[in-house]
C-alpha cells in the first residue's frame, strides 16, 4: 500500500459540468485523474445538499502517520480518519470556502523519520497547518519541530503525559493523558470488587511506561499494593518471565501497558501459564476489534480503556461511524475517531478566526471549548493537556464490546471476577 | 561480507617491503591519465567549490534541504570510518551502530543533564566512543572474518541492552528528551554579518556534521596515503605475513579500531542533537551498520572517494525512493547492495578505474 502525498480530492457541486471540473483541477494543479475527480465527485453530490464548490488553492494540511512499522495497525486508523476528513470537506464547500489538501506520509513507526518529515511538510511542502501523528515516541519527536517553527499542533493520536510537560506552546491534547486511563478501573471497579493487590507489567517505551506509572500511583493512592511492576523491551516475543512471577504471587488484578500486540501476547502467554487474575486490563488493545479477531473467546472479560466507541451518543457520532465504514469497508476503532475529532477542532479554531493565522490558532486552540464526537468535550489547561475529555472503560462479553464506566454512559453491566482459564467454556 | 576485497592489486605487503609509495597499478591497467601525477590539485579544484557549496546551501535552501545533506554528511562519516577498519584493515564490522548509539547517548546525556555546552559535549562522545573501542578492541580483534563481524553485531545490541536497562541513567526506553534549540529571527535592519550569524545559529548541527565530515574525509585521506593504511591493507592480505614483516599488527589495528569509533559517536551526538529525541531502537537500529556497510561497497572499499561517492549517491536516491514508498525503499536498497557485491565488487570506485577515468592511485 503507497503512503506517500495524498492527492487532492476535490468535492464538486452537483451542477458543475464536466468542462468546469476539467477547469478547476487544472486551476488547482492536481495530479489526479479526472475519472476518480469525476466518480467522487458524482458520490458526493449524491449525499450532500449543494454547497459552494470550495474556490482557490488548497489549504494544505500535513501530518505523518505510522501506517507501517510496529504501530502501523492502529496508525492506519488515525490517518483514514484524516482522509475521510478531508472528503468530507471537499464534498461540503472545503475550508474557509477553500480546498483540503491533506499531505500524509508514513513515519514507520519511528521518532526521526517523522521528526524529519514534519520538517518536510513545514519547509518542504510549505503546508498552512499540522496535525499530530501517532504514537507518543513520534509526537515528541514532531513536537520539536513544530514548536521551532511555531505550528499548533493537534495531538490527535498520542497521550503520554511527558508531551505536556516539557514547556511547549504548540501541542493540544485531544484525550486523556496516558497515566489516568486506568482511572476507572482502579478507583471504580477495583474498589467496588474489593481487589487489594495488582502487578504491573509495560512495554519500555515512552507512552506505555506512562499508563503503567499512572497505574502504579493509583494504586498506591487506593490502598491497592502493586506486587510486580515488570518492563519489557519493544517488539518483545515472551514475556512469560514477568508472568511467571504473576501466577506466582497470584494478584488480583493484571494491568499491562501495553500496545495492541503485546496485549495479546500477553493473554496468550497468560493463557497457557494459567495465570489466573481475577481482572485482566491492557491501555492499547484490548478497545481494538483486532484484538477480538486475534483473540477469539480469551478475549472474554478483559478491560481496558477506550477514548471513544462507536455506539455512544454524541453529535455527528453515527454519520462518522456510516461514513467511515462506506469509505473504508471496516469499523473504525477510538484511534480513528481521535484523528477526526482533532481534525472537527482544528476546523472549528480555524473557522473562527476566519484566516490561517498561526498565532490566532494557537490562541484559539487555548481557549476553544467544543463537542467533538468524543465523549466529553475538548478542552485544555495551560499546558495544552485535555482536561475536558471523559475516558470510557470497556469489557469483552460474549463477542461484544460492552462499555461499563462511566455510570452515564455505560450499557452493560461488568463481569467480574474472571474465571479461571480452565473453567471457561471451550 | 569477509570475502568481498577489492580488485586484485599487487600485496600490501610486498609493497611495504619494497618501500613503494604513491601508485599500486595492476598489471593490466589501462595507462595512466596524463593528470595522475596532479591528483592533489584535482582535489582541491574539485572539493573546495563542493565545500563552498555546502558552506553556502543553509542560507537558501529549506531546511528539509539541509537535514537531507546533514544526513549525506552524517553517512560520510559512517562510511569513512567503517572503510578504515574493514576497507583497509578487512575487519568487517556489523556493529557500526553501536558506536553510532553510544556516541549518541554520551552527547544527549551531557546536554540533557546540563554537563557541558554542546561543542564539547560532542567532542566528548567521539572521545567516549573511542575510549569504549579502545577497550572492546583488545578482545574483539582477536578474532577474524565472521567471528568477528558477529562480535561486532553481538556488541551492538549489547550496548542497545545496557542503555534499555540502565533506566536510572539513560532514562531507558523511554528515550532521552533533548532541550529544543529555538531559531533565531534576522532582526530588522541587520548587516551581513548578522545574518550570516543567524543562519549559522540556525544550522548549528550541519556545520558541526560538515567539520566532522571534513575532518572524517582527511583522516581518510591520511589512512589513504600513509605508510599505517599500507600496514592496514597489509594485515587484510595476510595477518600473519605482515606480522612477519613488522607490523606491529595488534597496535595497528587497536588505533584502526578507535579512529573508526571516534567519527560514528561524535556524528551520532550531533544526530541526536539535531533530531532531539533518541530512544534505544532508533539509534542503536542494526540500519545504521547496514548504512555504513552499504555506501562504502557502493563507493569502493579501500579507497578515499569511496565512501564520498557512495554517500552522496545512496542517500539522495534513496530519500528519492523512500519518499515514494518506504517499502519499495527496503526492496531497492536490499537489491542493490546484492547487485553491487555481485557486479561490481570494487564499486563504482573500481568501475571509473576500469574505464580509466580515475587512475588506480592510492590517492582515489
Amino acid at each position: 500500500m503507497r503512503h506517500d502525498v495524498q492527492s487532492v480530492s476535490t468535492g464538486q457541486p452537483s451542477r458543475s459540468t464536466r468542462r468546469d471540473l476539467v477547469r478547476r483541477a487544472s486551476v488547482l494543479g492536481v495530479g489526479l485523474p479526472l475519472a476518480a475527480a469525476m466518480g467522487r465527485a458524482g458520490s458526493a453530490a449524491a449525499q450532500s445538499t449543494p454547497a459552494a464548490a470550495p474556490k482557490g488553492t488548497p489549504i494544505k494540511i500535513g501530518a505523518s502517520v505510522s501506517t507501517t512499522g510496529s504501530n502501523g495497525r492502529t496508525g492506519l486508523y488515525q490517518q483514514q480518519a484524516y482522509k475521510l476528513w478531508e472528503s468530507q470537506k471537499n464534498a461540503a464547500g472545503g475550508l474557509l470556502g477553500r480546498p483540503v489538501q491533506m499531505v500524509i506520509y508514513d513515519d514507520q513507526s519511528d521518532p526521526t523519520t517523522g521528526s524529519k518529515l514534519y520538517q518536510k511538510l513545514i519547509t518542504e511542502d510549505k503546508v498552512d497547518l499540522v496535525l499530530g501523528p501517532y504514537s507518543s515516541g513520534v509526537t515528541l519527536a514532531a513536537a520539536q519541530v513544530t514548536e521551532r517553527y511555531g505550528y499548533p499542533m493537534l495531538v490527535a493520536g498520542a497521550s503520554a503525559g511527558e508531551i505536556w510537560q516539557k514547556g511547549f506552546k504548540n501541542v493540544f491534547g485531544v484525550y486523556t493523558i496516558a497515566q489516568e486511563y486506568f482511572k476507572d478501573i482502579i478507583n471504580e471497579i477495583a474498589k467496588k470488587q474489593g481487589y487489594k493487590t495488582a502487578a504491573i507489567m509495560y512495554q519500555d517505551a515512552v507512552f506505555p511506561s506512562s499508563t503503567a506509572s499512572g497505574a502504579n500511583d493509583l494504586c498506591k493512592a487506593a490502598g491497592i499494593n502493586v506486587v510486580v511492576n515488570e518492563k519489557y523491551p519493544i517488539n518483545a516475543t515472551d514475556v512469560s518471565s514477568a508472568l511467571t512471577k504473576v501466577r506466582d504471587l497470584d494478584p488480583d488484578m493484571l494491568i499491562g501497558g501495553s500496545y495492541l500486540p503485546d496485549s495479546v501476547l500477553t493473554v496468550r502467554q497468560a493463557k497457557e501459564l494459567e495465570v489466573n487474575c481475577r481482572l485482566f486490563a491492557f491501555s492499547v488493545g484490548a478497545a481494538e476489534p483486532d484484538f477480538y479477531d486475534s483473540l477469539k473467546q480469551d478475549a472474554n472479560y478483559i478491560l481496558g480503556p477506550s477514548m471513544w466507541e462507536p455506539g455512544i451518543n454524541t453529535e455527528g457520532n453515527a454519520a462518522f461511524v456510516a461514513d467511515f465504514q462506506k469509505m473504508f469497508k471496516r469499523m473504525p476503532d477510538y484511534h480513528a475517531a481521535t484523528g477526526y475529532a482533532g481534525c472537527q477542532i482544528l476546523e472549528k479554531a480555524v473557522t473562527t478566526d476566519g484566516d490561517l493565522d498561526l498565532d490566532k490558532l494557537r490562541e484559539e486552540l487555548g481557549k476553544l471549548e467544543m463537542k467533538t464526537i468524543l465523549p466529553g468535550e475538548y478542552k485544555v489547561d495551560g499546558t495544552g493537556k485535555q482536561t475536558g475529555h471523559i475516558p470510557l472503560t470497556i469489557q469483552w462479553q460474549g463477542d461484544k464490546k460492552v462499555i461499563v464506566t462511566p455510570d452515564d454512559l455505560k450499557d452493560g453491566n461488568i463481569e467480574l471476577p474472571t474465571p479461571s482459564w480452565n473453567q471457561r467454556k471451550k | 561480507m569477509g570475502a568481498v576485497t577489492a580488485p586484485s592489486e599487487r600485496s600490501a605487503t610486498t609493497l611495504i617491503a619494497a618501500g613503494a609509495e604513491a601508485s599500486v597499478s595492476g598489471p593490466a591497467a589501462k595507462p595512466m591519465p596524463a593528470w595522475e601525477a596532479y591528483t592533489g590539485w584535482v582535489y582541491l579544484v574539485v572539493l573546495i567549490p563542493a565545500l563552498a557549496v555546502l558552506v553556502w546551501l543553509p542560507s537558501v535552501a529549506s531546511a528539509y534541504t539541509v537535514t537531507l545533506w546533514l544526513t549525506v554528511l552524517l553517512t560520510i562519516n559512517l562510511a569513512s570510518s567503517w572503510n578504515v577498519l574493514s576497507g583497509y584493515g578487512g575487519y568487517v564490522s556489523f556493529g557500526h551502530a553501536g558506536f553510532f548509539g553510544v556516541g549518541s547517548y554520551i552527547g544527549a546525556l551531557l546536554l540533557y543533564y546540563d554537563k557541558l555546552s554542546w561543542i564539547p559535549a560532542m567532542i566528548a562522545a567521539g572521545l567516549g566512543t573511542s575510549l569504549l573501542a579502545l577497550l572492546l578492541g583488545y578482545p574483539v580483534l582477536r578474532l577474524r572474518g565472521p567471528y568477528f563481524a558477529i562480535a561486532m553485531l553481538a556488541m551492538s545490541e549489547l550496548g542497545r541492552i545496557v542503555v534499555t536497562s540502565w533506566s536510572s541513567v539513560t532514562l531507558g526506553g523511554d528515550g532521552v528528551y533533548l532541550p529544543i534549540v529555538r531559531f533565531q529571527r534576522v532582526k530588522e535592519g541587520a548587516d551581513w554579518w548578522g545574518r550570516v550569524g543567524v543562519i549559522v545559529h540556525n544550522n548549528q548541527d550541519y556545520y558541526a556534521m560538515l567539520v566532522v565530515a571534513i575532518l572524517a574525509v582527511m583522516g581518510a585521506y591520511w589512512v589513504g596515503t600513509s605508510r599505517f593504511g599500507l600496514e592496514l591493507l597489509s594485515i587484510r592480505d595476510d595477518e600473519v605475513a605482515s606480522q612477519a614483516m613488522g607490523t606491529r599488527v595488534v597496535r595497528v589495528k587497536i588505533a584502526a579500531f578507535a579512529a573508526s569509533a571516534f567519527f560514528p559517536g561524535i556524528a551520532g551526538a550531533i544526530y541526536a542533537r539535531h533530531v532531539g529525541y533518541i530512544d534505544p531502537p532508533t539509534v542503536f537500529g542494526i540500519i545504521w551498520s547496514i548504512r555504513a556497510i552499504a555506501t562504502a561497497l557502493l563507493g569502493g572499499q579501500a579507497t578515499i572517494l569511496g565512501p564520498i561517492i557512495g554517500a552522496v549517491g545512496l542517500t539522495l536516491v534513496s530519500e528519492r525512493v523512500w519518499a515514494s514508498d518506504p517499502n519499495l525503499f527496503q526492496v531497492v536498497f536490499g537489491g542493490l547492495i546484492v547487485l553491487v557485491v555481485l557486479f561490481i565488487p570494487g564499486g563504482l570506485i573500481s568501475l571509473l578505474q576500469q574505464w580509466g577515468a580515475l587512475p588506480r592511485s592510492r590517492r582515489i
